[in-house]
């Protein structure tokens, strides 16, 4: 019975701490897909005349823009998770397009030998029971994608 | 007893719902590059949940819209019902439902 009385609270929050954990690992591949999916996107919209004419891969010229609209898409999916409106989250995003190669990221100084679009965002994850455990109610998950076209 | 079994369940559920994610967001870029909802996206659909362990004929594939223009938006939704049981509490079904937006590839 004692047993029981103290190993019962202990193992209800090991229980909402499992849920709790599991639904941000969730959010954080949701996060990574839309990022993901976002600069695939971007760079798959590729400049038609540029391509018919030299046969060069180049990015159209709204690359930056269709990212960010396509990350606040998917992030809107997601926006149960949210700590903040999706169309908030991907404005604040650092969208960066590298239309010529190469070129190096102004962010991580990478080096990059095609066309690129990257996104670096921060995306606040609601964690209300990390909250009502005294820890953190909301968790930032920072996410950075990069695609270029092959 | 219960508890115990409640983190076992709920991690798997936890697992199957990612699962199912990651094949939605394969079928969404899939739908992009055929232009929306054919044959070869419901078989890309199926082989993709089998290889994540999931029964296809229990999930449904909602592709929106059906047939879609060149950089024109398509959402791809997975549903299913996934079965839980908590021995000396209950049993039930939990819905997971998961979605992806991509861009038409298909300059018809």
């Amino acid at each position: 019975m004692v047993l029981t009385l103290v190993l019962a609270p202990l193992l209800l929050v090991a229980l909402a701490g499992v849920l709790q954990l599991g639904a941000l690992r969730v959010a954080a591949a949701r996060v990574r897909a839309a990022a993901d999916l976002a600069t695939l996107v971007a760079v798959n919209d590729q400049d038609d005349a540029e391509l018919a004419t030299s046969g060069t891969l180049r990015l159209s010229a709204d690359a930056g823009d269709v990212a960010r609209e396509y990350f606040a898409r998917e992030l809107e999916l997601s926006a149960i998770l949210l700590d903040g409106a999706a169309v908030d989250i991907a404005a604040a995003a650092d969208v960066a397009v590298y239309p010529s190669a190469p070129a190096y990221d102004t962010r991580s100084g990478v080096r990059y030998d095609r066309p690129t679009v990257r996104i670096a965002a921060d995306v606040p994850v609601r964690t209300p029971v990390f909250g009502a455990l005294v820890l953190r109610p909301v968790t930032t998950i920072h996410v950075l994608s990069v695609s270029s076209p092959r | 007893m219960p508890l115990l079994f409640s983190v076992l369940e709920f991690g798997s559920a936890l697992e199957r719902w990612l699962a199912q994610d990651a094949a939605t967001v394969q079928a969404a870029r899939y739908a992009g590059e055929v232009g929306g909802d054919t044959p070869e996206l419901r078989r890309f659909v199926d082989d993709e949940l089998r290889a994540a362990g999931i029964n296809p004929d229990r999930v449904s594939v909602d592709v929106a819209p059906s047939r879609v223009a060149w950089r024109e938006p398509v959402r791809v939704s997975l549903s299913s019902a996934y079965p839980m049981s908590i021995p000396f509490l209950f049993s039930t079904t939990v819905p997971l439902r998961s979605s992806a937006i991509s861009r038409g590839e298909v300059n018809r």
